[in-house]
């Protein structure tokens, strides 16, 4: 199964770099929890990541792609049962618990709906992304968007739709259907604004548009992460010096706003070379993607680099301060297992891709 | 669609996307080139004023001793609860669980808050001032929960006066700078002196406050101390107060039932040894923020415990007065000790019928036998012949114009009428007739008790007008030690005659320890020598017009007096606020000048006789005879010239 020749074929520059932004993860965790064994939790999750990571990589990614409606509907079952069963934390009900390992379903659900989705447009013998391919397209994202929607983890969802937008854009949606949806979206957005979000995430909302205005309450955060960002200065006040988030002004400092602490203790050196990584690892992607064999690998790296992408501009975005505030983790920074095991997971599935451009 | 269409256009689309993310990332870039290195300085001040804070140290004002090195006024420890609405996240709830908790009124703390809203909010604002210890401790219970991080408690040195309100209006009182207090190193919010010693050596006394720039986290706990400048100690002062002197005045005013003023001094060089005002006020209640039910009461008192007595309040001097008529009369040679004057009960000036207080009159008698017995028409006549400039002239040569110059704050001029004056007040020319009732001390004459104290030194030391004063030595900090503060320049110096001198003390010895007015403070072998005066609170017409109202009519009595006769030590005034008799005051000075005996001969200190003494029945010969009206010389008549004696603040 795993060839020999293969293993000439591994993007080790691009692992490289993720491993990389794992580290840079695991140290700033470190800093940031001063002490706590957080960062040991994180080191599990990253050895087991990596290890999901090769047995990602060591399947042919056309095999899974057969199987992909057994994972789409398994990972919909535990999403399904999260609800029901799940353990609540924070008002949200997200995890399963596992005794020592708190699982998180959604996080997965972005690789199963890139899998779907890939498998779904790559089979399709039409030249085009006809409507009704999108009505198909949409109902698989949908479902798994709203069961996470009612834990409610209104971010988590959200990442799936880039996955759809991307494929479908990749797989030659005309541009006038987005047009619609572009105007279709704005019309709803008052009518989500009245039914559909919850009072805080309006106030988050509201409060990223004039956060002046609240600079004690909502405003708070969005605020302390741009003081955060911002008193880093070029070459930031070094490891474990970052008074933001030592001192906890800037709230979750080693999960959400991993970035803004990072900034804070490593500057605008370490962000660039942060922000580099990142750019690097996803250039690096979508070349994959135009190497692919097939469709279906180009759309499966597409699908997976999609949620990846917007919740790393997403993230360190809001890092910054220039975004609502939304519980949204760095992907391959933040502290927390599920988003690294899926994570590294699902560039699996891009290396897999790229390993076998030449396969058979 | 063929295949290699279908390929070129993901390639075009996958170049969309490359584009797209290399233009998202460049965004976010520029983005934290500006947060980072454009807006560096202001977030990084930010993220300083986030964790930096700047706590004064209060410096502890200095310590005042009395001249024999025992502490007077110190500092104590205690709590002030303040909110730092810089860090406040809801004031609301914030003042509201701090009331909570600390069991106060909501109402009132809303208010304070409300009170201060218009400040910068990097100053703290106080809500309780002196907090006990359970408010304290309770506070930093909730602090270590996180539920208070807005809420200070700060440790501050607060002064601490003796008990008994002893010596008050000396000290004075602290209290926050009011607005035109400020500058010349006076912060808003600082404590400074608002009365007495307190106010006028404020500079001294303060000190500089400290400061301590600590880290703290987001829930306001102190993590750790960047800097810290240590507060410098105010001053310490010595007084010249002699604190068992002024004891035994306060209980010597307690022991006798009347409110008053004392101020006892050293008539050779002018420091102080007592110095009382009765009814008084605790210090300790301004010292940590007077609360305003306290402040109202004594505003709105009757008995005007706030008034300083011995420099604000002026009354008419009374028989006192007949001390300054003498030695005028000596020193400007119109007649020597012996002349004698023949006293029938009254006399007859410019057409009225001026009355002796002895109805059958003193019979012949010099001016010795005329002060023991304090007799009117002997010096109605020396005052006739005086006229009234030439008694302002001596008055003023004894102190008793003017202000004393003691160094305390508000001190009021006493006023001696003469020509001048009136033509300058009233746009009238002086009648004669009115010299008569000033020779004896009625008439415009109004004087403080401080005056009093300095004409009475004055003949006590032959003539030097000293300055009365507090401060004997100020620390001079850094380790320098004590030096001695300078003693104020003797306002005036007359040297007396042997004769004025003699005649003044026998005189005066005569009143004490023969037949006169003062027996009460005769102490066998010190030669108490002294005079006793009557102030009339009202004209013998206004009283008949007050009868019925409220306000208490009856007379002051005064007693001046000085110890030994010869080579005095000890001189002062003891003055009774409507205790009718001027010989009622001679038991408390004859009680400070025991003590100050004892003291210096390294006795035991005497103590009061047990029982209050009878309520007295003696003739009074200070009593303010009904003076007629004066007849001016185109027949007008005027009404008697007594200036009611109302303190005036």
């Amino acid at each position: 199964m795993f060839e020999r020749r293969l293993y000439y074929h591994v993007d080790w520059a691009m692992l490289g770099a993720v491993i990389a932004l794992c580290l840079m993860g695991l140290v700033q965790i470190y800093s940031a929890t001063g002490g706590s064994s957080l960062y040991v939790t994180q080191m599990y999750g990253i050895a087991i990541g990596l290890v999901a990571l090769v047995i990602c990589l060591a399947i042919d990614y056309r095999s899974l792609a057969d199987k992909s409606h057994f994972i789409y509907l398994g990972i919909l079952a535990l999403l399904v049962f999260v609800l029901f069963f799940g353990v609540v934390r924070g008002g949200s009900r997200r995890w399963i618990d596992f005794g020592a390992l708190n699982l998180q379903p959604s996080e997965f659900a972005k690789a199963a709906v890139a899998l779907v989705l890939a498998k779904f447009f790559g089979e399709s013998r039409r030249g085009a992304v006809v409507p009704s391919d999108l009505i198909i397209a949409g109902a698989i994202t949908f479902v798994p968007f709203l069961v996470i929607y009612q834990q409610p983890d209104l971010g988590t969802a959200a990442t799936l739709l880039p996955i759809l937008f991307i494929v479908a854009f990749a797989a030659g949606m005309p541009m006038r259907i987005f047009g619609i949806l572009a105007v279709i979206a704005l019309l709803a957005a008052p009518i989500a604004w009245k039914f559909a979000l919850k009072d805080y995430q309006k106030e988050r909302v509201s409060t990223f548009l004039d956060p002046e205005a609240d600079a004690r309450g909502a405003g708070y955060q969005q605020l302390q992460a741009r003081i955060t960002t911002g008193s880093g200065g070029p070459w930031g006040k070094g490891f474990q010096q970052g008074t933001q988030g030592q001192l906890r002004f800037l709230p979750v400092a080693h999960n959400d706003f991993i970035f803004s602490a990072f900034a804070e203790e490593h500057g605008f050196a370490g962000v660039f070379v942060a922000l580099g990584l990142y750019l690097f690892v996803i250039l690096r992607s979508i070349e994959s993607a135009r190497l692919a064999k097939d469709r279906l690998g180009a759309y499966l790296v597409l699908g997976v680099l999609a949620s990846f992408t917007f919740q790393v501009l997403y993230n360190i975005a809001m890092s910054a301060g220039l975004a609502p505030v939304k519980g949204l983790t760095l992907p391959l920074m933040s502290y927390g297992g599920s988003s690294m095991i899926a994570t590294l997971a699902g560039f699996g599935l891009i290396l897999n891709v790229r390993m076998r451009r030449f396969t058979n | 669609m063929s295949q290699g269409e279908n390929r070129r256009r993901i390639g075009e689309r996958l170049i969309v996307l490359q584009v797209a993310v290399i233009v998202a990332f460049a965004t976010l870039g520029i983005c934290f080139w500006v947060l980072q290195i454009v807006q560096h300085d202001k977030y990084e001040e930010m993220a300083e004023n986030n964790h930096q804070r700047t706590l004064a140290l209060r410096a502890p004002r200095g310590v005042l001793f009395d001249r024999t090195g025992k502490i007077l006024v110190e500092n104590r420890h205690s709590f002030t609860i303040s909110i730092l609405r810089e860090h406040s996240k809801d004031l609301e709830r914030t003042a509201q669980l701090l009331s909570q908790v600390a069991g106060l009124d909501l109402a009132q703390v809303q208010q304070t808050i409300e009170r201060h809203r218009g400040e910068p909010s990097y100053r703290p604002i106080v809500v309780v001032e002196d907090a006990t210890l359970a408010q304290v401790a309770a506070i930093s219970a909730r602090r270590l929960d996180f539920e208070l991080p807005d809420v200070r408690v700060e440790e501050v040195p607060t002064r601490k006066y003796p008990t008994d309100a002893l010596a008050a209006h000396l000290f004075g009182y602290v209290g926050q700078a009011s607005e035109s207090q400020l500058g010349d190193g006076i912060a808003q919010g600082d404590i400074v002196g608002q009365q007495g010693i307190e106010r006028i050596y404020n500079k001294i006394l303060m000190g500089e406050d400290g400061a301590k720039r600590v880290v703290v986290n987001s829930v306001g706990r102190e993590i750790s101390t960047l800097e810290e400048i240590p507060p410098t100690e105010g001053r310490r002062v010595q007084l010249t107060i002699d604190y068992d002197l002024q004891k035994a005045a306060e209980a010597g005013f307690r022991h006798a039932g009347f409110n008053g003023a004392a101020l006892i001094m050293d008539p050779r060089n002018g420091e102080v040894l007592t110095y009382t005002s009765l009814p008084s006020y605790d210090p300790n209640d301004f010292a940590a923020g007077i609360d305003r039910a306290t402040w109202a009461s004594l505003n709105s008192d009757k008995l005007r415990p706030l008034q300083n007595r011995v420099i604000q309040g002026r009354y008419s001097p009374g028989s006192t007065f007949k001390i300054v008529v003498a030695t005028a009369a000596l020193e400007e040679g119109l007649v020597t000790p012996d002349h004698r004057i023949t006293c029938n009960g009254g006399a007859n000036f410019f057409g009225r019928y001026y009355r002796c207080h002895l109805k059958g009159g003193h019979g012949s008698v010099d001016m010795r036998h005329a002060m023991e017995k304090s007799c009117n028409v002997y010096f109605y006549t020396l005052g006739n012949m005086l006229g009234v400039d030439r008694i302002y002239k001596w008055a003023e040569k004894l102190g008793m114009a003017g202000k004393t110059g003691i160094d305390l704050p508000n001190e009021q001029e006493s006023l001696i009428p003469n020509t001048e004056w009136k033509l300058k007040r009233t746009g009238e020319r002086w009648y004669p007739g009115e010299t008569i009732s000033v020779s004896i001390g009625q008439g415009q004459v109004s004087v403080t008790p401080a005056a009093l104290a300095v004409m009475i030194s004055t003949v006590a030391n032959g003539g030097t007008r000293v300055t009365p004063h507090v401060i004997k030595a100020v620390d001079e900090g850094d380790g320098k030690g004590w030096a001695p503060s300078p003693v104020p320049a003797v306002a005036d110096k007359v040297a007396f005659k042997p004769d004025t001198l003699t005649a003044l003390r026998d005189g005066l010895w005569m009143v004490v320890n023969a037949a006169g007015t003062g027996r009460r403070a005769l102490i066998p072998g010190r030669d108490v020598s002294g005079k006793t005066g009557t102030a009339q609170v009202i004209s013998n017409e206004g009283r008949a017009r007050a009868r019925g109202t409220d306000r208490d009519l009856r007379d002051h009595g005064w007693f001046v007096f000085f110890a030994p006769r010869d080579n005095p030590e000890i001189a002062g005034v003891i003055f009774g606020e409507h205790n009718e008799h001027g010989y009622l005051g001679a038991p408390i000075a004859k009680h400070v000048i025991e003590t100050y005996f004892a003291k210096k001969e390294g006795k035991p200190l005497p103590l009061l006789p047990e029982q209050t003494p009878p309520s007295s029945t003696d003739e009074d010969p200070d009593s303010p005879p009904a003076l007629p009206p004066v007849i001016v010389a185109d027949n007008q008549v005027l009404p008697p010239a007594v200036v009611p004696a109302i303190a005036t603040q």
